[in-house]
C-alpha cells in the first residue's frame, strides 16, 4: 500500500493547478455569468492533453492513467467546475468508445477527441426516464446498411459542441437498449439552448432532438441489444470525473474557509482563534481527506478494473461519499463566512450551488446506494 | 551548440508552513527555483529559434534525480547532475565550483543561463562565480537574449536605463524574472521527462577539491517588524501635513 504520489503525478497535479490559477481563475466569474467556458480555456486544456489524458497513446491519448486524471481534474474544478464538467462528460463518452469500440471506431473517433478538437457526449437520459434502461423511448430501426434513430435525450452535457455522441436507443428487432456512435450536428440532429441550472455553470446541459438520423451499421457500439454493459461501465467511468469535480469543490471550500477564518476578525482577533470555527475547519478537512483518498483509489481501480460490476460498485460507493461530503463541506464553508457566504461576491456561494449538483447528476445518490447494496446482497 | 541552463532545486515555497516563527520543511517537496524556470524558458525559446541542444545542469542531494524531471518536462533535452546526499544546503562558492566542474565536461557550450537569484537564499553569486571559474564573460539582469551565429545580443535592465550588449559566446547570462512567462508543460511532456537522457556524476567524477564545511545554516529568517503610525486624518490638508511630517512629500 503506497499513499504517495509519483513525481510525475505531483507534476501533473501542479500543472493543472498552475493552469487553473493562471488562466481559469481570471474568467471564473465570466463562466459563472455566461454559463459558457471560453474557447481559449478549452484550447489550453487541450494543449495540456487533458482531453485524452487517460486514453491509450495508440489512439492519441496521453496514457497517464485515471489516477493522474483525477489529480488534474480536482485542481481544475477547485477553480471552476464548468471546464472540469466539460472534460469529465467528454471523458465519459470517450471511455465508452475506448472500452467498447471496434478498432475502426477507435481510430476514427478517438484521436480528434483526445486532441480536444471534438468534444464527446454520452446520452442516455430522456424526458421520461433517468436511470432505468428499460424505459427509454428512443428507437433505432434497421434499414438496410443503416439504422434510423429517433428520439429525445435530456440533460446531455456537451451536446452543443461538435464531436461524437454515444447514444442509447431501443433496437427495433429485440426492443432492447443498444449503444450507437453519432456524429453530433449530422442531418437530423438538433439541440436546445443549454439549461439554466443551479450550479456547474459552464458545463452545458442540453436536450438533443434526433429526427430520422441515418446511421451506418458500423456505428453500432458494442453488441446489438446489449447496451446495458456500455451504460453501466460508461456511467461508472463517468463517476471518476464526477468525483473529481466534487473533490475540487470540497478542496476549494476548505481553502476558502481557512483563508477567511484567518482574515476575518472579531473584536480584534481572527475568527480562526474561536473554537466554534476551528471545529468547522476540522470537519471540512476530514471530509476532504476522506473524499480524496476514495477519489484517487477509484482512479487507480479504473486503470485496471477487475470486472464491470465490481467497478460499478466501487464507483457508486465513492460517488455517494464524495458528493455528500462536497455538499456538507460547502455548507460548512458558507456557515464560516456567515452572511458574506450568501453573497455572490464570495466564492463559497458558488461552491454551495456547485456542490448540490453532484448528488443529482449521473445517477442520484439513492440509485448509487442501491447499486452498492445490490452488489453486497447478491 | 549546447545551451546550458543551471538550475537549483529548492523547497516548494508554496508548501512551506510557519510554526513558532520557523519554516517547517517536513514533507515539503523540492522544485526548481522560480527565476531558474525563467532561465529554462529563455533557453527553450532560443533553442526553438536558433536550434542547438538544451542541457539542464544542477547540483543537489538524491532528490535531484526526481526534481530535474520538472526541467526536462519544461523543455530541456537532457540533464547533467552532480548528486551527493551532502549537497543539501551547500554555500554558493561550493555550488559554483561543482557546477563549473560539471560544465567543463560538456562540449561546445555556447550560452550558459542562470536565474538572477535562487528561489531560497537568493545570494545571486553563483552565476558570477561560475563565469570566473570558467573564464567566460558574464552579463546580468538580462531581459532579452538574441543569438546570431557565435554572437549573443543581450538587453540588460539597469536602475534607470536599458543597456544592449553584444558578446561572443561562450557567455554566462543571468536573467530577470520578467524576461518571459514559463510555459506549463503538458501531460505528455511530463510523462516523457523521465525518459530523456540524464547523466549523473558524483564528486569523484569531477576534477575538484572541496575543503571545509560545505553547508550553510540559516539561523533566522524573519521579515522586519512593522507597525502602523495610527495617525487619524480628518481632511486632505491633514493628510498632506502628515505625509510632509513623515518626509514622504516635499523631499
Amino acid at each position: 500500500m503506497n499513499f504517495t504520489l509519483t513525481k510525475e503525478q505531483a507534476l501533473i497535479q501542479k500543472m493543472a493547478r498552475e493552469f487553473a490559477d493562471q488562466n481559469i481563475a481570471l474568467v471564473a466569474e465570466q463562466i459563472e455569468q455566461q454559463n459558457e467556458v471560453p474557447r481559449e480555456i478549452l484550447q489550453g486544456l487541450a494543449e495540456l492533453d487533458l482531453f485524452g489524458m487517460a486514453m491509450p497513446e495508440a489512439y492519441g491519448g496521453a496514457d497517464a492513467g485515471y489516477d493522474s486524471y483525477v489529480l488534474a481534474m480536482e485542481q481544475i474544478a477547485r477553480v471552476s467546475s464548468g471546464p472540469a464538467m466539460v472534460v469529465s462528460a467528454h471523458s465519459l463518452g470517450l471511455a465508452a468508445i475506448s472500452n467498447f469500440g471496434t478498432e475502426a471506431q477507435k481510430q476514427k473517433y478517438m484521436p480528434p477527441a483526445c486532441r480536444g478538437e471534438h468534444i464527446t457526449s454520452f446520452a442516455f437520459t430522456e424526458p421520461g426516464t433517468g436511470s432505468d434502461p428499460k424505459q427509454i423511448n428512443s428507437t433505432a430501426v434497421r434499414d438496410g446498411d443503416h439504422y434510423i434513430i429517433n428520439g429525445t435525450k435530456r440533460f446531455i452535457t456537451n451536446a452543443n459542441y461538435p464531436g461524437s455522441l454515444v447514444v442509447f436507443a431501443k433496437d427495433s428487432q429485440g426492443g432492447k437498449p443498444t449503444a450507437f456512435i453519432v456524429d453530433k450536428f449530422c442531418e437530423g440532429y438538433s439541440v436546445s439552448e443549454p439549461w439554466k441550472k443551479l450550479g456547474w455553470h459552464g458545463g452545458p446541459l442540453c436536450d438533443i432532438y434526433m429526427q430520422n438520423i441515418k446511421l451506418p451499421v458500423e456505428n453500432l457500439l458494442g453488441e446489438l441489444g446489449n447496451g446495458y454493459p456500455v451504460l453501466q461501465y460508461g456511467i461508472a467511468f463517468g463517476k471518476i470525473g464526477m468525483n473529481s469535480v466534487a473533490l475540487g469543490t470540497t478542496l476549494a471550500a476548505f481553502e476558502e474557509s481557512v483563508k477567511y477564518a484567518k482574515e476575518k476578525t472579531h473584536r480584534g482577533d481572527p475568527i480562526a482563534k474561536f473554537q466554534a470555527i476551528q471545529l468547522k475547519i476540522a470537519d471540512i478537512a476530514m471530509k476532504y481527506e476522506t473524499s480524496r483518498w476514495l477519489a484517487y483509489r477509484l482512479g487507480v481501480l479504473a486503470n485496471n478494473p477487475k470486472s464491470p460490476s465490481d467497478f460499478a460498485r466501487e464507483a457508486a460507493l465513492s460517488k455517494v461519499v464524495i458528493a455528500e461530503n462536497a455538499m456538507a463541506a460547502a455548507r460548512i464553508a458558507v456557515d464560516i463566512h456567515g452572511s458574506y457566504g450568501l453573497m455572490e461576491d464570495y466564492k463559497v456561494s458558488r461552491l454551495y450551488r456547485d456542490a448540490i449538483m453532484g448528488p443529482q447528476v449521473e445517477g442520484v445518490i439513492d440509485m448509487q446506494k442501491l447499486i452498492v447494496a445490490g452488489a453486497i446482497l447478491a | 551548440m549546447n545551451i546550458v541552463v543551471a538550475l537549483k532545486q529548492v523547497p516548494d515555497l508554496q508548501q512551506i508552513r510557519i510554526r513558532n516563527r520557523q519554516p517547517v520543511f517536513d514533507g515539503v517537496p523540492y522544485t526548481i527555483g522560480s527565476i531558474d524556470k525563467n532561465a529554462l524558458e529563455a533557453g527553450v525559446q532560443l533553442k526553438e529559434v536558433s536550434g542547438g541542444n538544451l542541457m539542464a545542469v544542477s547540483v543537489g542531494n538524491e532528490e535531484l534525480e526526481d526534481t530535474i524531471k520538472e526541467a526536462l518536462a519544461g523543455g530541456a533535452d537532457e540533464a547533467c547532475l552532480v548528486i551527493d546526499d551532502k549537497f543539501a544546503d551547500i554555500e554558493s562558492s561550493i555550488s559554483a565550483a561543482l557546477l563549473a566542474a560539471a560544465i567543463k565536461k560538456i562540449d561546445d557550450v555556447g550560452l550558459l543561463l542562470f536565474g538572477e537569484g535562487s528561489g531560497d537564499n537568493y545570494s545571486g553569486q553563483v552565476s558570477s562565480r561560475v563565469a570566473e571559474i570558467l573564464g567566460f564573460p558574464q552579463i546580468g539582469y538580462a531581459s532579452q537574449i538574441e543569438l546570431e551565429g557565435q554572437t549573443a545580443r543581450i538587453t540588460r535592465v539597469l536602475e534607470d536605463s536599458e543597456e544592449v550588449l553584444e558578446v561572443r559566446m561562450p557567455v554566462v547570462v543571468s536573467v530577470l524574472s520578467d524576461i518571459n512567462k514559463p510555459r506549463i508543460p503538458s501531460v505528455t511532456q511530463i510523462l516523457k521527462a523521465g525518459r530523456k537522457p540524464k547523466k549523473v556524476l558524483g564528486i569523484d567524477d569531477l576534477e575538484i577539491e572541496l575543503s571545509g564545511d560545505r553547508t550553510i545554516t540559516t539561523l533566522s529568517s524573519l521579515a522586519p517588524e512593522t507597525d502602523r503610525q495610527r495617525i487619524a486624518i480628518k481632511s486632505a490638508a491633514d493628510l498632506i501635513s502628515a505625509l510632509r511630517a513623515e518626509g514622504f512629500l516635499g523631499r
